[in-house]
């Protein structure tokens, strides 16, 4: 097979030679170039399995591969690695290595719901990159990330506030977790505003939820069961237009 | 005055409740004048944003499962958020109860426990941009207006949430909804205060929002292409429809204008903001003067 040249870079163990004579043919060009045969091992297929018996994961069996979440998708534009009908292929597959090498990218998306939008096959995208996400995570493929210490620092910071948050609770907090946060004059400038229209009682005023406390322990219990893969049963009209 | 969506609940959540509360009392302001309701759900608690749900799948559904439980319990048949998150948040539950009815059952009976009722499913979620133009229209609000804003260029900015993804919001699906793609509700309520609305395609771009912190460059450059795609339209102000796309907007101005250009700076307003002002409200009682950046330096020429 011609090797396309735009596609030689990204080729692993590509070989290329001065001169190849083939059944006494000399050839050149692109047929110049082969490719080291190897074969990839390790595929594991219980991680599509896996992913498909959680809430968010359940419509990855749907995806034809067409990439239209890709093509239009806000991180992309930043990390050419970053692919979510490659995350949805590799997850199939079970190729959980290729999936670690992806660490980096698989954490960033910014939950903008375009390829959710847009997916012709009814797969919640952006949930089922998620899903594949919080996989790695949960079986320690992976370190966790800023994104993900973020998440973790709001739940947190609803949890121990009354069930509610305040950009002073979690600004707060988010400083001391050591995310850049504003600066001085970012502050300074916010605060004048604040002050000015006399606002800034109601920004510092706690609010609570009443009965929180007995809330918060029924949310920590339910917070250690699981939807399981039999909970998963669709309603075949799963979508009711309410009257 | 009518509306299309029987009694109505009106979700704050926490952001209208913090910095965004320049959007609530404006709101409120806009909804007494043109007579619609707009009741308070109370007790309510954070709906989880985009954040919980990735950590906790239980959390991320009981959060807003117990929003709807008490709109019901208002004898509500539909929840009014200001905030496109909430409407996210609140629409993604309520997807997931539908689509699934064992889930339904798993959230309820949390939700006896805390005390609160099983919720049904019946609700509809409305954004508050949807539920002014469905209820009253864009001549309905036209005919409030007091101080016309001829001649002010706006760019209308609605954010990833407000219609997306379709599956929850079920735009395209039914009526009432806006165009996904290139809405146009809060273009035609602009127009109706006397606004020119300037051609702006990135009405729907994504401002980085839950990587507003922990992906900063990303978010900078996502927020700075909204601001440069109104600047090259020509528009005076950036007006906004979601809380937490014009707080990170507006406390991350200065970065921006450092790292891609001065001529970046815009103010920035809510739109209930720019719709009371226009009601005749002044700048104090529409919480104008609350915003980071200084929006009445370029409304001033209509006081
Ligand atoms: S848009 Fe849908 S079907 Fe197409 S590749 Fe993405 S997930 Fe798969
Ligand atoms: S939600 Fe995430 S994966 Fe989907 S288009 Fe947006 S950034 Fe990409």
């Amino acid at each position: 097979m011609p090797i396309p040249n735009l596609e030689k870079p990204i080729i692993k163990g590509l070989i290329e030679k001065e001169k190849v004579v083939v059944d006494g043919v000399e050839v050149d060009g692109t047929w110049n170039a082969f490719m080291i045969e190897r074969t990839q091992t390790g595929y594991d297929p219980s991680v599509w399995d896996e992913i498909a018996g959680t809430l968010e994961g359940a419509t990855i069996s749907a995806c034809w591969q067409c990439g239209t979440c890709t093509s239009g998708c806000t991180m992309r534009e930043y990390d050419p690695k970053y692919s979510p009908r490659r995350f949805i292929d590799l997850a199939r597959k079970g190729d959980k290595e290729s999936l670690v090498e992806l660490q980096n990218s698989i954490w960033r998306c910014v939950s903008c719901q375009k390829c959710t939008h847009r997916c012709p096959k009814g797969v919640l995208v952006e949930e089922v990159v998620h899903s594949i996400h919080n996989y790695l995570l949960k079986h320690g493929l992976v370190q966790s990330d800023p994104g993900t210490v973020f998440d973790e620092l709001f739940l947190d910071v609803v949890m121990k506030n009354g069930g509610r948050i305040s950009e002073l609770t979690l600004g707060g907090a988010s400083a001391k977790a050591g995310f850049v946060s504003l600066s001085l004059r970012d502050l300074i400038s916010m605060s004048g505003a604040l002050l000015k229209s006399g606002l800034i009682k109601d920004v510092m005023k706690p609010s609570r939820v009443k009965d929180w406390d007995k809330v918060k322990t029924v949310l920590e219990d339910a917070m250690k069961d699981e939807i399981k893969p039999e909970d998963l049963q669709a309603n075949i009209r799963y979508q009711v237009v309410p009257q | 005055m009518s509306s299309p969506y029987g009694k109505v609940a009106f979700y704050p959540g926490c952001s209208l409740d913090g910095l965004g509360k320049s959007y609530e009392e404006s709101l409120k302001l806009v909804a007494k004048d043109l007579g619609l309701p707009l009741d308070k759900i109370s007790d309510y608690n954070c709906c989880g944003a985009l954040e919980v749900k990735n950590v906790n799948t239980m959390a991320g559904l009981l959060l807003p499962a117990r929003n709807l439980s008490l709109a019901r319990e208002m004898n509500a048949d539909a929840v009014v958020s200001a905030c496109p998150g909430c409407h996210y948040s609140l629409s993604r539950t309520q997807f997931f109860m539908t689509r699934y009815p064992k889930v339904a059952q798993k959230v309820n009976a949390y939700l006896e426990k805390m005390g609160n009722k099983p919720y049904d499913s019946k609700l509809l979620m409305v954004h508050a941009v949807e539920y002014i133009y469905n209820s009253v229209g864009a001549e309905g609000v036209k005919s409030r207006v007091k101080r016309p804003l001829n001649g002010l260029k706006v760019a209308p900015y609605y954010g990833c949430l407000y219609s997306r993804p379709k599956s929850y919001t079920l735009s395209g699906y039914m009526g009432l909804r806006d165009d996904p793609e290139r809405p146009s509700f809060m273009d035609e309520i602009l127009q109706a205060l006397g606004a020119e609305v300037v051609p702006f395609e990135a009405k729907t771009m994504c401002c980085g929002g839950p990587h507003a912190y922990s992906d900063v460059d990303v978010a900078l450059h996502l927020e700075a292409r909204i601001l440069k795609e109104a600047k090259r339209n020509g528009a005076e102000l950036l007006i906004t429809d979601c809380p937490l796309g014009h707080v990170a907007i507006e406390t991350n101005m200065n970065k921006i204008a450092e790292k891609y250009g001065e001529d970046l700076r815009m103010p920035l307003v809510y739109f209930s903001q720019l719709v009371a002002f226009a009601f005749g409200h002044s700048p104090s009682e529409t919480l104008l003067t609350a915003n980071i950046t200084d929006p009445l330096s370029v409304l001033k020429r209509f006081l």
